[in-house]
């Protein structure tokens, strides 16, 4: 038990010096060419949802931003990270159901985080998951400050939508390490920490699908990535 | 010679040099027999050897895998609190504690001992004390001594309860201590318990004997002499992986078997291996054990998708096999294709004909249509399961000449007078044709969605792409308006058109014109020679076994048995004039570029050779009559494999599956939906919906009929809808058609559904359910609650209000359609009933979503809603009293 205990602990203070050695990858996705008109959401058929949105709603699916970039993009690590060995966090991911649109639309958990699903209207929302890897699941929740609480044990990036509202969708990317991130307002991107090496990192968008690109990360100091999506 | 030997005595010869070659022979023969024992005849033990280095390297990782998912920080939190843990024994407080515990329990121990002593005294005195009673003598002394010991008894017992109670107290620091240790030992402990279970594994693993690993079946099967035969299966020696999740991936013969779920129903420890995939079991090394090396060995290892042949030696009665697909596909084929039509085939004799009646073929088409098909089918539908018998012109036109003198006796009269078709609007008709449900059986055009989800090279209906050039079209209006009266046995159902729809649709069908017309020839009909010759013709060539015809009613069939076509043996099949290929040729058939034929001489070269060109053995003295098929290399490989497993070899009833009512109930229900071709748009079983992929959401096509069906609606329900369906579903085009059941076929289909969910049909009267007062309020409450009515709308659905894939059924027919208990299960978890259902689930650990009703106990609310919604329907009734 003593000698176990001390390689552990041993592992432990070589893993965390490893971490220590890490940077940040950081970048940009652009985007290029015309972006495609965005629809017009209908919510006439939930007095509720339309009551929500004082002006009119539009399509989330494809987002460019002003200064050129696309948002809702998910960046993660893809390959590079055999043997290192990253904590589940603590803190929970979040899905809101808010005014009958997803809350991020697109967002990223680790195997076994925690994910709290809200529903902020007074209306049904059904929740279905459109996963194959992870079990699927169809949950109703029918009153306003319904919570929760889901956990996923396998790496996959799958839909959710939900029946009652068709032009509901998020999407979640479900990851066994903590390297990724999806882009805002300004389409920049932050992975914090990235131990050295070298690595694939991948952009995902649900409408234009993924890209890859190499980087590697010194043992002092930071990477940068730029992806470029196409409008067709 | 004998002279010298009779001279020299025995003694002086010498025989050193024999002595030394006969024992240097008798030395290396015994060190090649050990050799040969240990190792020539032992490669099991280096397969073994082998698999457990590759489980223990396995499990090494695993364990090493385990051992990096530990949360390093919670191992070092509980070893620095162990640790303190530890150390806190060292305090003075428990030091001390366990100091004076010590001196306390030597106390008590005195005090034991003497108060032991006291009460052997005073028993000793007590004597003394009653012998002076007896003797009369004044024992006033003796009693002084008694009390005395008494009173040292009382005051050792208060001793002793005292030192006790001082223990307790130590003990309750001391337990404080230790507990808090042992604690943090245990949680220590837990957090390595996947790597310990482990380490007991590849402990396991290092010290696992080799050994031969053995399946005894006493009594497996008879021997030809009908003795009771055991098997013994060794495979399990090298195939040491077959149960090791772990070996996945790992390379054979190592491997874990693939189909693990069909082992939970075939235990190799208790049902062996050699019953499914044959080999000979007791062998040890590879080639014999497979049975490849073994010249004499009968039935050799099953290699690809003909393991499934050795499904049938117990599941002949069966047609669905849930883990065995390429057994069901197999089936599906000879029932499709009707092979039991000239080939008497075990389990399938009794089964209907496939094709069409052919006696009042003028009805429907022209004598010229009718000679070309007979010519060759293909040439107008190419996908017709029809094969080609290869005819020439004289023939096909003698056949031809038969089946117009017998369908000129026909007594058929359309419903309608003639002309009445006329005046539909082909696009009309093409949209109807295209939303109704034709499309499920007919492919029109380029259109073959449907066929290629069947995945089949043949039609199950025909093709209409030619239409207009085989059928007139009063014919036709009398056909779509309801086939029955043409033909009382048709297959295809009436679809409930109006006159107008089915104008519509004529006048779509008969637009479809071939542009290679028939032959125009003039045709030698009235001939009665040529009849008579025809007559020959249908008779020989077995027509009847697909198609009543008129005279040919009481024909057997025309071709060999099939029963035991598994076992037949190659010495006894006529190659023809094709090629021989060598032995050990990669491919066992090959077209060579002269046009012949090349075959390993083997059953299996045989059968795929026939299969792939019926005539391929025709020579000018042997001819072929069987027809040419144009089956795909998937669909040549099943039947094969269906074929090898025609054989009389029947385990005993012990290891068979009972194929007891319900089962039987189930497999007529396969094959009534099978004839019906059910399939075609609903999924049964898992199998079938192929006209689900025309649809952009599946939603918007014909409802699965999971295996809970039977449990979900009710028996008198399913009588009256399937005599005379009616709409559940407004939203949507496809329409369920009206197939002419007879009430014995209704009560098939009902069965099978029971079956299927495990019930049996019961009388009920569903409509005296009760409704419960208790229920009935909060259920309406929580029916609002939970929105249910945002799907599941009662009265017209309004334009706009979703999209119609989105909808759900009227709850208002519940009371009358479905089963109380079936709403039941439905509401506690829509997706184990029907996964991917967009019914979503309420009801989570046992708890609903709104606490304020029943304290939000899954199981009240529930039964509150069934109640409301059974209430819903009966209601409606009530007010139409």
């Amino acid at each position: 038990m003593t000698i176990k205990r001390s390689i552990t602990t041993g592992l432990f203070i070589i893993g965390t010096t490893a971490v220590l050695m890490a940077g940040d990858v950081t970048g940009k996705v652009s985007f290029s060419g015309t972006a495609p008109a965005a629809q017009r959401l209908r919510m006439d058929a939930d007095k509720v949802c339309a009551r929500a949105h004082k002006q009119a709603v539009l399509s989330e699916e494809v987002i460019v931003n002003k200064n050129g970039t696309l948002k809702n993009v998910l960046v993660y690590v893809k390959d590079g990270l055999a043997g290192k060995k990253v904590d589940a966090p603590k803190s929970k991911a979040i899905l809101d159901q808010i005014g009958c649109i997803y809350t991020p639309r697109v967002l990223g958990v680790m195997v076994g985080q925690e994910l709290e699903i809200l529903n902020s209207d007074p209306t049904l929302h059904n929740v279905h998951t459109l996963s194959k890897a992870n079990k699927p699941f169809n949950q109703a929740m029918p009153m306003k400050g319904m919570k929760l609480t889901k956990k996923f044990d396998k790496v996959e990036t799958f839909k959710v939508k939900c029946d009652v509202h068709p032009w509901m969708g998020a999407y979640i990317g479900v990851f066994n390490h903590s390297y990724f991130a999806v882009t805002g307002d300004d389409g920049s991107f932050t992975l914090k920490g990235v131990p050295a090496g070298e690595y694939t990192v991948e952009a995902w968008h649900e409408k234009y699908g993924t890209q890859t690109m190499k980087v590697t990360v010194p043992a002092t100091g930071a990477a940068t990535v730029e992806f470029t999506f196409a409008g067709k | 010679m004998f002279e010298k030997r009779a001279q020299t005595p025995v003694e002086l010869r010498n025989y050193s040099t024999y002595y030394l070659i006969f024992s240097g022979i008798l030395f290396l023969a015994t060190v090649w027999s050990v050799w040969d024992e240990v190792i020539t005849r032992r490669p099991w033990k280096d397969y073994q050897n082998e698999y457990n280095r590759l489980l223990v390297a396995k499990l090494t990782e695993k364990r090493l895998e385990a051992l990096n998912t530990i949360d390093s920080s919670e191992v070092v939190r509980l070893g620095n609190e162990l640790a303190a843990a530890r150390a806190a024994k060292e305090s003075v407080e428990y030091r001390e504690a366990v100091d004076k515990k010590d001196t306390l329990l030597r106390d008590l121990d005195i005090a034991t001992r003497e108060w032991r002593f006291a009460r052997s005294r005073s028993d000793a005195a007590y004597y003394t004390y009653q012998k002076a009673i007896k003797e009369g003598r004044d024992a006033a002394r003796e009693k002084a001594v008694v009390d005395k010991h008494d009173a040292d008894i009382e005051q050792y017992f208060k001793e002793m309860e005292d030192l006790n109670k001082q223990i307790a107290a130590l003990d309750e620091t001391i337990n404080r201590y230790r507990d808090e240790v042992m604690r943090l030992e245990v949680e220590h402990a837990a957090l390595f318990s996947e790597v310990s279970a482990l380490d007991l594994k590849l402990e396991r693993a290092r010290r696992a004997p080799v050994q031969i690993r053995q399946v005894v079946l006493n009594d497996f099967e008879f021997t030809p002499f009908q003795e009771i035969k055991a098997r013994v299966d060794r495979c399990q020696t090298c195939h040491a992986g077959w149960a090791e999740p772990l070996m996945e991936d790992a390379p054979h013969p190592f491997a874990q078997h693939p189909l693990p779920e069909l082992l939970s129903a075939h235990n190799p420890e208790t049902f062996g291996c050699t019953p499914c995939h044959r080999g000979q079991g007791p062998a040890l090394t590879v080639g014999f054990a497979h049975g490849y090396e073994d010249k004499f060995w009968e039935t050799p290892l099953l290699k690809g998708v003909d393991v499934y042949a050795t499904c049938n030696t117990c599941h002949s009665s069966e047609s669905v096999l849930k883990h065995a697909t390429p057994f069901t596909k197999a089936k599906q084929l000879i029932m499709e294709n009707g092979c039991y039509g000239c080939h008497g085939v075990k389990g399938y004799d009794d089964m209907p004909k496939i094709g069409p009646p052919l006696n009042e073929l003028l009805a429907k088409t022209t004598p010229e249509w009718i000679y070309s098909w007979v010519k060759e089918p293909h040439d107008y539908n190419p996908n017709s399961r029809m094969p080609s018998f290869e005819f020439t012109d004289e023939q096909a036109e003698a056949v031809t000449a038969y089946l117009v003198s017998i369908s000129q006796e026909s007594t058929y009269r359309p419903m309608r007078a003639r002309g009445t078709y006329a005046g539909g609007s082909g696009a009309a008709g093409k949209r109807i044709f295209e939303t109704v449900g034709c499309v499920a059986c007919h492919v029109v055009g380029g259109n073959t969605t449907v066929r290629d989800a069947r995945g089949t090279s043949y039609d199950i209906a025909p093709e209409l792409t030619r239409l207009g050039s085989k059928v007139n079209p009063d014919w036709l209006f009398d056909w779509v308006k309801n086939p029955r009266n043409h033909n009382p046995e048709a297959r295809m159902p009436s679809l409930r058109l109006t006159d107008a729809e089915a104008r519509h649709i004529v006048a779509y069908l008969m637009s479809l014109n071939d542009t290679n017309a028939p032959d125009r020839r003039t045709l030698d009909l009235a001939n009665p020679e040529k009849i008579a010759q025809g007559d020959r013709i249908i008779r020989e060539y077995g027509c009847a076994g697909c198609h009543t015809i008129k005279g040919m009613e009481n024909e057997g069939k025309v071709s060999v048995d099939l029963s035991d076509f598994g076992r037949k043996k190659v010495e006894q099949m006529d190659f023809g004039n094709t090629r021989e290929l060598r032995k050990g040729s990669d491919v066992e058939y090959q077209e060579n570029p002269d046009g012949t034929v090349s075959l390993l001489r083997t059953w299996s070269a045989w059968v795929y050779g026939k299969l792939k060109n019926s005539r391929l053995y025709k020579t000018d003295r042997i001819d072929q009559k069987m027809p040419v098929y144009n089956f795909s290399e998937e669909e040549i490989k099943l039947i094969r494999m269906f074929l090898l497993s025609m054989t009389r070899d029947v385990p005993l009833p012990t290891y068979q599956r009972t194929f007891d009512k319900r089962q039987q109930e189930i497999e007529t229900g396969r094959r009534l939906t099978m004839r019906y071709n059910c399939m075609q748009c609903h999924n049964i079983e898992d199998r079938g919906g192929y006209v689900v992929p025309i649809y952009e959401e599946e939603a918007m096509g014909p409802p699965i009929l999971t295996a809970s069906q039977g449990a979900k609606v009710q028996e008198p329900w399913l009588y009256s809808f399937m005599k005379s369906p009616s709409t559940i579903r407004p939203w949507l085009d496809i329409h369920m058609p009206t197939f002419p059941l007879t009430d014995d076929e209704v009560t098939i289909v009902t069965k099978y559904f029971l079956g299927l969910s495990n019930q049996d049909l019961k009388l009920r009267d569903y409509s005296a359910t009760p409704i419960d007062q208790k229920y009935f309020d909060p259920g309406r409450r929580l029916f609002e609650t939970y929105q249910c009515a945002r799907c599941h709308p009662s009265g017209p659905v309004r334009a706009g209000e979703l999209t119609a894939a989105e909808l759900a059924p009227d709850l208002t027919m519940a009371a009358n359609r479905l089963k109380p208990e079936w709403i039941i299960d439905w509401l506690e978890d829509p997706q184990a009933l029907q996964p991917g259902t967009r019914m979503p689930t309420y009801f989570f650990d046992g708890q609903g979503p709104d606490r304020t009703i029943f304290d939000g106990k899954a199981d009240e609310q529930i039964q509150a809603l069934k109640t409301y919604v059974w209430s819903l329907g009966r209601r409606q009734q009530t007010a139409q009293r």
